[in-house]
């Protein structure tokens, strides 16, 4: 079962990567193509979710927890390392996500990828890209957990590049598989520290000698540097570029550019969680790092508040949502970060669900504007699309956090746990967190009044055009709509609360002294209701501003202009990394072509070789006179110069 | 007076042989009067030739001496006479045609072919300087007269001068070395000499032994073209005509290769010391200068010129190995890659000139690198035939050429020789740049005019089976290899 | 020493003699014969040749042909000589190996009997 919910979608992606190759003009049959590709890939993807629901029930129920062993991969001196399928709770859980969103997120797609050109080939994409997300969630062993990394980020550099004859969509993609190479070499540093210090990269014998090196040290350019917080700091970058936070965020709002199926996916469901993922994963690393756990805290409560200040003033529907995403898994982070990994993940999957929600929601009103996203050439749709206009409540709602939606269970959890940790990080995380729910909510409303209500501001022909999404598109969004009200409610107890210990297993190491978790339920009970009732003043000021006074959201900008710039302009961070990263590559590396390798490395090399080899064939070819006279010479004189040249050596 | 004993006639009789065919053949085309008296004469010596290879085989048993020890036959020679009667045998086949069309169609050709090849049997059997010089200039005279063939031709007269008079000088400084030889050794016989050096060995050989030893690598040198002695071999290669060329470069200098094999290892094989550095430095000059040289050249018989320089000093590494202080089984893998090398080199070259004698446009030969362009398009069969050639001489694997410098390479590293083979590669990727520019000019030039058709079923028996023993070499390399392993314990008895 | 040029005397006296030879010839040809020079009288004589001429002079081929051919059988008397004296010391060996010698110079001379190289029109 297990096996069969991670290879199904790779057997899926092989039918449809071969459908690729039958491209054809003839408009009938690329049609009964493009229908072979989806329905293979989407027939695997469903079986994949319902074998995971299988596997989910037998590892977490049943306590069926042995690897699967594929077969060995390396084996190289000390280092080992087979394909394995780690069967706990975490993997189960993950699995179980994945599987069920993307095989949503696949149906979805069947409808709204049905005017595409290249259907097999989005499949494909799609399809590979599960699989290597769950070979990522899966992994037993580090190295097998960053070919899935890698294999995720290669994917989401195609989606994002799906429609290659755009320019921005090639830059968008480009940028996130640059941006992701800095955090990936973090992780690969990341993993080789590991092997250094464990002499293994398998899990169980990690977690297993954990305890052992927790004071371990390494010496590194004559310095002394604890070896667990090297190792947590370097796996955290890797974290960090994969999950978007600050700092290493920049392209996840870029790659928006990708089909929206793709972002709902990719850059909100799975891929972009996968930090958080592997942070918990780890935890029997992280916990003996507490100066890695205060950094990931400070960067998820940074993130949080900073994504959220940006999402308020963004105009591009979908923009909004990718930002919100970057704020939620800064919670997720911060969460991590006081050591409540069981919140963190039940905030990863519950988000997994809204968020795919709103971002398929996003598409359902992007495909009925005829691919406009600007929310300022929308507005009074909620009359032609009623659907949609529910479900995009439904997930704004559960995103906000309100009483019963399952973003207010988890949302919940983590900001008691931020605060239960009693530690000053913990504070900064909770009061940062709490803000940022406020502008959660504001942005939230302020994409619905904007989307929904008011007049519309899209031309006639738009509108005229205006319609609901066709039924293989509203489905997955009610399943998932299901999974954004009720899964909070009905998994609470299991993720974080009673349950918990016998839920978990030894999926996550928590070290005793740490006990935000513990204290989160145990709170003053202002802390338990500040969330919800900032969440509501958000709701409010976002109602005020944009449907009852919509002259001062306009006021507040003018009035501010510098703020507002600052925000629309997303901190200035692209326009600081563009001249302090790109353009001096840029400089750096012309430099080097120019120089290095046109001059210096051509020069010397193939140029200058080839020259010189011409030059001497040119005297040489000059040699032949055509003289006899000569040639008698030269022949004279090789042999008095051999026998001289014998002569010397000789003696 | 001792009346002389009545020598064993039997070693020799492929000589014996070939020569009465030669006269009989002169006599022949002498008095017959027909139209058809060359042709006839033609394929009579190609016959000859051919029937001479069994003969060959048939007489020899083992290592058989006579002529009171000037002349020897043995696998070693058998080898050798085997690939220089193919190779005249098959010149003679591809000059028919051309030499019709050049209206120099004479009997003497074929009849002076034989001669040389007689000449070149010699060379390879003799066991004694005397016998050796004999064999040398019964084959130059041969060709330098076959070199200036085509009289009325100022280019053709012009190259026969050129390699007569240095020629001449060549046979000057042979001579020169082995009367020193003799005069220091007292003996003219190879295997007399090879008992004084071996008296002799660990300490240091007299001054005049080396300078005859240097003074007959030179005159040696001369005939394999080898660097600074291959000045004559552009101007000649691109003068005569090119059947004739296409015979130099092979017969000749495969005969003359195997007497320098049989002269250096045989009676100075104690002193490899002190000829083995001779034979290094003439080898990486031949390899450079054979690789630089032919870069600039449009002419394809110059550039093959330049091309068989090289590939001499190629086969001189083999030798260079086979000098090697290090054991007896590397010396003997030195020979036996020079061997192998040489065989390769036949079929390969045999192959290419077949393809330049098919150059031709409207009756008129052609000779520029040039003129090939298009030649993918017009004759796609014999372009890709050309390019295999190509392939194979720049040493492309799975191609033969590529086993030829592979075995010598192999010899080189064996006996220590890193540098040798390190150049060798090394001028191997020069050579490739202008291999690969024929290749080039095939398949990426184009050209309006096509070469005429039809191909004679001569000239096509010959590039398909020279093309499929390039081709196919490595399947079934064992004839190859086992002759030239028999051949090579001949040099080196146990 | 005495003995190394002991072996040389008779060379010496060769070499007076003929010295001693050539002078009272030609002092006995001076003083007997009439004295009467005159140009051409005076001019060394040189086969047929002009003697102070451009030595790149065209001349016809056939005398280098009859020249060459001269040679080959002059050689071939050279041979002859040493052979026709020893022929009792090296029996049927030498008798033959001469027979085959002078049978492939045959074969020469008649290829170029045929082929005209005899005939000077």
């Amino acid at each position: 079962m297990y096996f069969a919910a991670v290879f199904l979608p790779l057997l899926g992606a092989a039918i449809a990567g071969t459908l690729t190759f039958f491209r054809t003009k003839d408009h009938e049959r690329q049609k009964k193509i493009d229908r072979a590709a989806y329905l293979v890939t989407c027939g695997a993807m469903l079986l994949a979710a319902v074998a995971a629901g299988f596997a989910f029930f037998a590892i977490v129920v049943n306590d069926v927890t042995d690897p699967v062993e594929i077969f060995t991969w390396i084996d190289s001196g000390t280092l080992e390392l087979s394909w394995e399928l780690r069967a706990d709770t975490l993997s189960a859980v993950m699995v179980f996500m994945v599987t069920v969103v993307s095989s949503m997120i696949h149906v979805y797609s069947i409808g709204y990828m049905s005017h595409d050109s290249s259907v097999p080939r989005f499949f494909t994409y799609l399809s590979l890209f599960s699989y290597f997300m769950l070979m990522l969630v899966t992994s037993n062993n580090l190295v097998q957990m960053f070919f899935g990394w890698e294999g995720v980020g290669v994917m989401s550099y195609l989606l994002i590049g799906f429609w290659f004859d755009r320019p921005s969509a090639n830059a968008a993609a480009i940028k996130a598989f640059v941006v992701n190479r800095v955090g990936d070499f973090g992780f690969a540093l990341g993993i080789f520290a590991t092997f250094m210090l464990f002499d293994t990269i398998n899990f169980d014998t990690i977690f297993g000698l954990a305890a052992e090196k927790a004071d371990a040290r390494f010496d590194v350019f004559s310095g002394n540097f604890h070896a667990m917080t090297v190792i947590c700091l370097l796996l955290f970058v890797g974290a960090m570029g994969k999950s978007a936070q600050i700092g290493l965020h920049t392209w996840l709002p870029d790659a928006m550019e990708g089909p929206t199926p793709v972002s709902a996916l990719i850059h909100a469901a799975t891929m972009v969680t996968a930090g958080v993922f592997m942070v918990a994963r780890l935890s029997p690393l992280f916990e003996y790092s507490d100066v890695a756990l205060a950094v990931v805290t400070i960067v998820g409560g940074t993130t949080a508040i900073f994504a959220a200040t940006i999402g308020c003033v963004q105009n591009d529907i979908k923009r909004v949502i990718a930002y919100s995403t970057c704020s939620q898994l800064g919670y997720m982070f911060f969460a991590l970060g006081v050591s409540a990994y069981s919140a963190g993940i039940f905030h990863l999957v519950t988000h997994a669900f809204f968020k795919a929600l709103l971002f398929l929601g996003a598409g359902s009103v992007i495909h009925a504007m005829s691919d406009e996203q600007d929310m300022r050439r929308m507005g009074g749709l909620y009359k032609l699309i009623p659907v949609t206009y529910g479900m995009m409540w439904i997930g704004s709602l559960a995103l906000i956090g309100i009483w019963p939606f399952s973003g207010f269970w988890s949302k919940d959890i983590v900001l008691e746990a931020a605060f239960g940790a009693h530690t000053g990080f913990g504070n900064y995380a909770f009061w940062l967190g709490i803000t940022a729910a406020f502008l959660t909510a504001f942005y939230s409303v302020r994409l619905i009044m904007m989307t929904f209500h008011g007049t519309p501001r899209a031309d006639e022909v738009v509108m005229a055009h205006v319609h609901e999404s066709p039924k293989v598109m509203l489905i997955p969004l009610l399943v998932l709509a299901l999974g954004a009200i009720f899964l909070g409610w009905l998994s609470f107890e299991y993720f974080v609360g009673h349950n918990t210990v016998e839920f978990w297993g030894n999926a996550i190491f928590v070290l005793d002294s740490h006990k935000a978790l513990e204290n989160a339920h145990h709170v003053p009970i202002w802390v338990k209701y500040l969330p919800l009732v900032i969440g509501i003043a958000g709701m409010s000021t976002g109602f005020v501003l944009y449907k009852l006074a919509p002259g001062i959201p306009g006021a507040l900008a003018n009035q501010f202009k510098g703020v507002h710039a600052f925000l629309m302009n997303k901190w200035y961070f692209d326009e600081l990394y563009d001249k302090v990263f790109v353009k001096p590559s840029f400089v750096l590396g012309r430099g080097l072509w120019k120089s290095g390798d046109g001059a210096i490395i051509d020069g010397v090399g193939p140029d200058g070789v080839a020259a010189a080899t011409q030059n001497i064939a040119r005297r040489i070819s000059g040699l032949q006179s055509g003289y006899l006279y000569h040639y008698a010479f030269a022949m004279l004189l090789g042999v008095v110069a051999l026998l001289t040249w014998y002569l010397f050596a000789r003696s | 007076m001792p009346v002389a004993a009545f020598p064993d006639l039997i070693p020799a009789i492929p000589e014996i042989y070939l020569a009465v065919s030669a006269m009989i053949l002169l006599m022949l085309g002498v008095y017959s009067t027909g139209k058809q008296t060359v042709r006839t004469v033609s394929y009579l010596s190609t016959a000859a030739l051919f029937f001479a290879i069994p003969l060959t085989v048939m007489v020899t048993d083992g290592r058989m001496v006579t002529f009171g020890g000037l002349f020897v036959t043995d696998s070693f020679a058998v080898y050798a006479k085997i690939l220089v009667l193919v190779s005249a045998g098959a010149a003679i086949v591809m000059a028919q045609d051309y030499l019709e069309r050049q209206d120099i169609a004479r009997f003497e050709f074929p009849v002076l072919v034989v001669l040389a090849s007689l000449g070149m049997l010699m060379m390879i059997s003799a066991n004694d300087l005397m016998s050796l010089y004999l064999g040398l200039e019964l084959q130059s005279l041969a060709l330098y007269v076959i070199a200036s063939f085509q009289r009325d031709s100022i280019r053709s007269a012009e190259a026969g001068l050129k390699y007569f008079v240095l020629g001449a000088l060549a046979s000057g400084i042979l001579l020169y070395g082995m009367s020193l030889i003799y005069g220091f050794a007292g003996t003219t016989n190879f295997d007399s000499l090879a008992e004084v050096f071996k008296a002799v060995n660990g300490t240091e050989p007299h001054l005049g032994v080396i300078v005859g030893i240097v003074f007959i690598i030179a005159g040696l040198a001369f005939k394999v073209s080898a660097v600074p002695f291959h000045m004559w071999t552009p101007d000649v290669y691109e003068g005569a005509p090119t059947p004739v060329t296409a015979l130099f470069a092979v017969a000749p200098k495969i005969a003359a290769m195997a007497l320098f094999a049989r002269v250096l290892v045989g009676p100075f094989g104690d002193l490899a010391g002190e000829w083995q550095q001779i034979i290094i430095f003439i080898s990486i000059a031949s390899m450079a200068l054979g690789a630089f040289a032919a870069i600039n050249q449009n002419n394809i018989k110059r550039l093959m010129a330049y091309s068989s320089i090289g590939h001499m000093g190629y086969a001189l590494i083999g030798l260079a190995a086979a000098g090697s202080a290090v054991s007896a089984e590397v010396r003997a893998a030195g020979i036996q890659g020079l061997l192998i090398y040489l065989a390769i080199y036949m079929f390969m070259n045999i192959g290419t000139f077949a393809c330049i004698l098919l150059m031709r446009r409207q009756g008129r030969m052609l000779e520029g690198i040039d003129d090939l362009a298009g030649l993918s398009k017009s004759n796609p069969v014999m372009a890709m035939v050309l390019a295999v050639f190509m392939f194979s001489m720049a040493g492309i694997p799975p191609l033969a050429g590529f086993f030829g410098k592979f075995y010598i390479f192999a010899a080189a590293i064996e006996a220590d020789l890193f540098a040798l083979a390190i150049i060798g590669v090394l001028a191997s990727v020069v050579a490739a740049f202008y291999y690969l520019r024929i290749i080039k000019v095939m398949y990426f030039d184009s050209s309006e005019e096509e070469f005429d058709r039809p191909v004679s079923r001569d000239m096509k028996s010959i590039l398909v089976i020279t093309g499929v023993v390039v081709i196919l070499f490595f399947i079934y390399p064992d004839p190859v290899l086992n002759g030239a392993e028999l051949a090579t314990s001949a040099l080196f008895p146990q | 020493m005495d003995g190394l040029l002991r072996e040389y005397l008779p060379i010496l006296i060769f070499l007076a003699i003929a010295t001693g030879l050539a002078l009272v010839i030609v002092t006995t040809s001076y003083i007997v014969a009439r004295q009467k020079p005159d140009a051409e009288k005076v001019s060394p004589y040189e086969c047929g040749f002009p003697p102070f001429n451009d030595a790149r002079r065209q001349f016809d081929v056939r005398f280098y042909l009859v020249a060459i051919l001269f040679i080959i059988f002059d050689l071939e008397v050279a041979f002859l000589f040493p052979w026709a004296i020893s022929l009792g010391g090296i029996g049927m060996l030498g008798f033959w190996s001469m027979m085959i010698f002078l049978g492939i110079l045959t074969i020469g001379f008649i290829y170029e009997w045929k082929k005209g190289a005899l005939e000077w029109e």
